[in-house]
């Protein structure tokens, strides 16, 4: 039988390995929405006034990670791949990063090399106003009805 | 055990090749390819993110946080669905396989559903990642006011040239109308009176133009702080808010109470924001519409065991883009 039969080939385990995965697929289902929930509640206002805003997003990237995992693992099978599956998934995953950090030099650190009048046109953070100020701003008197064309 | 005794037991197996199929290797292949792609475009959004001198907040652009995290649950069902969907090709139940193969369409189908409902509504605030369709500023300078100016004109002087109809016109066409007979003078009168009377300034668009001609004074300013309040008034950036207000729901401003306004806001950070948002969503776009096609043809098939490798290859992709949404969501929604 050649290396390149598909019933031959496929899972690691499929030969001897014939009981169905739907409860573990499940399982894997309800761990991804509970994690994504948990990412989520990182916005809301409850962590905000807890966490430093660096600690919110690791925590993200840390549930990403581990949602990424859950899905490589089981629903791509990867877990039960034999060990091709390194040979075709770290050198791009070397390949990514390495891409990641070329752009560091010349675009991450970009605003270390503007000129003063590159600086001058710069985005700046828009300045807080309060409250009255921008949430209550009336227009003019006269003013027609929103629905207006 | 000795070293001969051992080395009796162990069976070398020579295999010419990977153990897998070919076509699974090509979409493993494929996949390296893919994980390059969007590593290298992700990689460049959290660079370009976080070597910006600022960026504007997930509610500055209005994104809806509820509305990724609904799409991250459908796109994660979509995932589970299609495993469903080949354990039961390769258990011989085509109908159950058929059924969850749908699933997945439909659930890839709402997915994109609601990207393009997101998408219409960053483009209904002006938001695009072209300059020609967009209305974003990164400064409230005077750059900024002169273009508020330039539009507030272009409205006025669409409402200006509208003919006025007045009483006497009014009159005219009453005392027409009630003629029985008419010369051709008059009969041409009265077809240009009532096309006035059709393309005449309304009372509602008088007071547009009144309302306009009060807003533009205020762009005859070189007062900064001036020019960051009319833009605060035209578009309310979340950001901006005390600590108090963060957080609170969509700030209504003028353009999102008038919306024939139009007017270019002022966003910091927006137009590269833009750019990234549109690449990064559009390209994973694509990617879920070829992932919704295949299904659409595949679900025109027997789905038995003979067809689970090619349902497992679509699968294999399906999980990719699934993945690849998984860093996408936080990133552009939470970060």
């Amino acid at each position: 039988m050649s290396a390149n039969d598909p019933s031959h080939a496929g899972h690691g385990h499929e030969g001897t390995h014939t009981h169905s995965h739907t409860g573990q697929y499940f399982a894997v289902f309800v761990a991804l929405c509970v994690l994504s929930a948990m990412s989520f509640l990182t916005y809301t206002d409850f962590w905000r006034q807890r966490f430093p805003v660096e600690a919110g997003r690791t925590f993200m990237m840390a549930v990403s990670c581990t949602k990424a995992m859950l899905v490589i693992l089981f629903f791509m099978h990867v877990k039960q791949e034999a060990n091709w599956k390194y040979v075709l998934t770290i050198p791009p995953a070397i390949m990514a990063v390495f891409l990641m950090l070329a752009l560091v030099p010349d675009i991450g650190l970009r605003g270390r090399k503007y000129s003063p009048e590159r600086k001058a046109r710069m985005a700046e953070p828009a300045a807080t106003e309060t409250a009255d100020a921008t949430h209550h701003a009336e227009p003019a008197s006269g003013q027609p009805t929103p629905a207006a064309h | 055990m000795s070293t001969a005794e051992h080395s009796h037991h162990v069976r070398l197996v020579y295999q010419p090749a990977l153990p897998l199929s070919n076509g699974k290797l090509f979409m493993w292949l494929f996949l390296s390819t893919e994980i390059m792609f969007f590593a290298a475009l992700i990689g460049a959004y959290i660079v370009i993110r976080f070597g910006a001198p600022t960026w504007p907040t997930p509610h500055d652009v209005h994104l809806v946080e509820v509305i990724g995290f609904f799409n991250t649950l459908v796109l994660v069902l979509s995932s589970v669905t299609i495993v469903y969907c080949l354990e039961a090709a390769k258990s011989n139940k085509t109908g159950v396989a058929k059924a969850f193969m749908g699933a997945t369409l439909l659930l890839g189908s709402i997915f994109l559903g609601i990207k393009v409902y997101e998408y219409s509504s960053k483009f209904s605030h002006g938001i695009y990642p072209k300059p020609q369709h967009s209305r974003i500023y990164e400064k409230a300078d005077l750059y900024y006011a002169s273009a508020v100016r330039a539009r507030l004109q272009e409205i006025s002087g669409a409402l200006t040239v509208k003919p006025v109809w007045t009483n006497e016109d009014a009159q005219a066409l009453a005392a027409l109308d009630a003629k029985s007979e008419l010369t051709d003078e008059e009969t041409t009168q009265r077809k240009d009176l009532r096309t006035k009377k059709d393309t005449a300034i309304t009372e509602e668009e008088q007071k547009q133009l009144a309302f306009v001609k009060e807003l533009e004074l205020k762009t005859n300013t070189t007062d900064l702080v001036a020019i960051n309040a009319l833009a605060m008034e035209i578009a309310p950036l979340a950001s901006a808010m005390s600590v108090g207000e963060h957080g609170a729901a969509h700030h209504e401003g003028l353009n999102d109470q008038m919306p024939w306004l139009r007017l270019p806001i002022m966003i910091p950070g927006g137009n590269m924001w833009a750019s990234s948002y549109f690449l990064l969503t559009g390209f994973h776009a694509v990617h879920v519409l070829v992932g919704l096609i295949f299904f659409a043809i595949m679900l025109s098939w027997n789905l038995n065991a003979a067809s689970a490798g090619a349902i497992e290859n679509i699968g294999l992709y399906w999980h990719f883009v699934d993945l690849v949404w998984i860093f996408l969501f936080p990133l552009l929604y939470l970060f």
